[in-house]
């Protein structure tokens, strides 16, 4: 909130003599008047000359601050956005679309979770092929480890079942244009990835909605190599930085209607066993958590869930790998 | 978006919070001079804070503007997956001298990817590293990159003397293949001359930690100076955070933003340059067992985009592909001769008589 001095222009009533006379309770900006007494304060400005407008900048400031908190909503507005708004998209693993109970749903934030070479970014890459295979959006992928193979992509859509009637002049014309759907941006800093979303943000708010383009699932692969050489260390600014990405990524999903899935490694914990990564602060940003691990003999993934919003986190089940 | 979230340093940030900024929408009314005497400080910092905050202010105000148009597009780097596929199939790859192993890869070492090798000592990651920096020098017309290599030594076991016998074999298996092909040697051979080789591996040596960190920040400068260089091998990355490092949070965050910092550099010369860190082994007790391990902990491993492993099979050297985004699981044999990394040869065994 700004201080009071910046707000005269926009707000004349919030003259030099106002200024003084907050100065003298101790009152510098806006914040300072939530922290205060406003009938104790409306007492003192009546005792002043030209209370009237005192008393005025008072309400006025008030205003102010009743404009920067979220719309209410009954539950009926929510439901009715749960079932008009938040589509479910299937991400083509059959595995991952069971424990999920159908897919990935927008609004919603969804982390995986798995040890090195587990299939984390094969689930990204197969769900931003099929998402955009079927037609149900445009994909955003934010690479931070040059991860994103589009041949693994054409590769995917090869194999699906849609264009195996097609002719291959038909397929070739039929990649290039599913293919325009992904929209690949590699980020390599905390800083640039809050600019990208605010700007995300920015763009989708003043974008005319038509169907078939809009943005429906972003992927972050992996958020945990970003956050990872900002968080410990002496000063806790990193921890603040990392929980603002998580409420940034809410608030896109929500407000936009996406899907958003993110990736995370796994560090060792106690006893040896392997915990998630990015700490205690993390767990309970993601909406649900999916754990990944790799049988290397048998070449099986198996998926399980270690936090779902409706469902109780027990079911496992074992995916056969994409080949 | 708040104050909190831009890039700037500590003692700025407070000083913003405690006037009372703590929205982008807060400084869009303000001058320099102003804020300098606002928050007592000097007039070109409260030019750069002012700086920072405008490249984000600026894309509100030209998106109001453009309503419609404005698309997914006008970030600078994003690129749709078309684009990148036709990028992906025109790069080229490093040749690593044996063609199973090449097999393996795809066609050889990618580009604009960071690949991390890692094997017990003495399985041959000096000799690949070495191999590889003579390799990516081989002219395009020959099936090369044409490059310059840049080597950071951390160990100190690179040995020139080796280099010179590597880069004299790989001349004169060129001009052999070509030849057979029938090409003309003369050409061949100026193009291909031992001295320009060497020459054109820079070398560094690095004897600490901060010397490494310090060479890693220094190589975005190098590169846009020595504009062809197509590989960076950094041998070994492990060797100077293993011992004597107490502080093991340090560690992962120093190693984590070394690791963004060379992904940043292989994507921004993108199509060109490949980044190949060379990793220790460590025991590892799991599942009540010791077992080999890479070296340098769980978070290590994601900071690569490809991983492969060298190994012992018997008596033969193997390598196998463990983390990659578009290569399937695979392994291959070759082997260390004089002439630097070739194929391994095949091994008969006597039957028995009996």
């Amino acid at each position: 909130m700004p201080p009071l001095g910046s707000l005269e222009q926009e707000f004349p009533i919030i003259d030099s003599n106002f200024r003084r006379f907050c100065a003298s309770h101790g009152i510098f900006s806006v914040e300072d008047f939530l922290v205060n007494d406003l009938c104790a304060l409306t007492g003192f400005a009546e005792r002043e000359p030209m209370s009237e407008a005192l008393k005025k900048g008072i309400a006025q400031v008030v205003s102010l601050m009743d404009r920067q908190h979220q719309p209410w909503l009954n539950g009926i507005d929510l439901l009715r956005d749960a079932r008009g708004n938040k589509r479910i998209l299937p991400t083509g693993c059959q595995g991952i679309d069971f424990v999920l109970q159908g897919g990935l749903r927008e609004g919603l934030l969804v982390e995986l979770v798995g040890p090195s070479s587990s299939g984390k970014t094969q689930v990204c890459l197969h769900a931003a092929a099929h998402v955009v295979d079927e037609q149900l959006g445009t994909v955003m992928f934010l690479d931070t480890g040059n991860s994103f193979s589009a041949e693994r992509i054409s590769s995917f859509l090869d194999h699906s079942s849609m264009s195996s009637s097609y002719s291959k002049v038909a397929k070739e014309r039929r990649c290039c244009s599913v293919m325009n759907s992904i929209v690949c941006q590699p980020v390599f800093d905390i800083f640039e990835l809050l600019d990208m979303l605010h700007q995300l943000g920015i763009t989708l708010s003043h974008k005319v909605r038509s169907e078939g383009n809009k943005l429906c699932l972003l992927i972050v692969d992996s958020i945990s190599s970003l956050i990872t050489p900002i968080l410990g260390g002496k000063d806790s600014h990193g921890r603040s930085l990392m929980i603002s990405t998580g409420f940034a990524l809410k608030r896109l999903a929500n407000e936009h209607n996406l899907s958003v899935l993110v990736t995370n490694h796994m560090v060792g914990g106690e006893g040896g066993t392997l915990k998630p990564a990015l700490g205690e602060s993390w767990k309970s940003i993601p909406h649900m958590r999916l754990l990944l691990s790799h049988d290397c003999g048998t070449n099986m993934c198996t998926v399980s869930v270690l936090k779902h919003s409706s469902m109780v986190p027990s079911s496992q089940v074992s995916a056969a790998t994409v080949i | 978006m708040e104050i909190s979230n831009l890039p700037i340093s500590p003692s700025h940030r407070g000083k913003l919070l405690a006037a009372g900024y703590t929205t982008l929408a807060s400084l869009s009314s303000i001058s320099p001079v102003q804020l300098a005497q606002e928050l007592n400080i000097a007039l070109q910092e409260a030019y750069d804070i002012l700086k920072v905050t405008s490249e984000s202010r600026n894309f509100e105000s030209c998106n109001e503007g453009l309503g419609e148009g404005a698309s997914l597009f006008s970030h600078s780097r994003a690129k749709t997956a078309w684009d990148m596929l036709s990028e992906e199939r025109s790069l080229r790859h490093i040749t690593t001298g044996s063609q199973k192993f090449d097999a393996i890869l795809g066609g050889g070492i990618h580009c604009s990817e960071v690949t991390e090798i890692g094997g017990a000592p003495g399985i041959g990651k000096t000799q690949l590293g070495i191999q590889l920096a003579v390799n990516v020098q081989i002219p395009v017309d020959y099936g090369g990159l044409g490059g310059k290599a840049v080597y950071i030594d951390t160990e100190g076991s690179f040995m020139v003397e080796r280099a010179y016998q590597i880069a004299e074999a790989c001349i004169s298996n060129t001009l052999d293949k070509f030849n057979f092909q029938g090409m003309d040697m003369r050409a061949c051979q100026e193009k291909m001359q031992l001295n320009n080789f060497l020459s054109n591996i820079f070398y560094f040596r690095i004897c600490s930690y901060t010397e490494q960190i310090a060479v890693i920040n220094y190589l975005e400068k190098f590169l846009e100076e020595q504009k062809n260089v197509k590989i960076i091998i950094i041998d070994s990355i492990t060797f100077h955070f293993r011992q004597d490092f107490d502080d093991l949070a340090l560690r992962t965050r120093v190693l984590s933003g070394i690791s963004l910092k060379l992904m940043k550099l292989a994507k921004k010369y993108c199509l060109s340059v490949s980044v190949l860190l060379f990793n220790q082994v460590t025991t590892k007790f799991t599942e009540g067992s010791f077992q080999l391990t890479l070296a340098l902990g769980d978070s290590w491993s994601h900071a690569c985009t490809n991983r492969i492993i060298l190994y012992w099979n018997g008596d033969e050297r193997h390598a196998y592909i463990d983390k990659s985004p578009s290569l399937p699981s695979a392994a291959a044999p070759f082997s260390v001769t004089c002439e630097g990394i070739r194929d391994a040869l095949p091994q008969y065994k006597r039957a028995r008589t009996t």
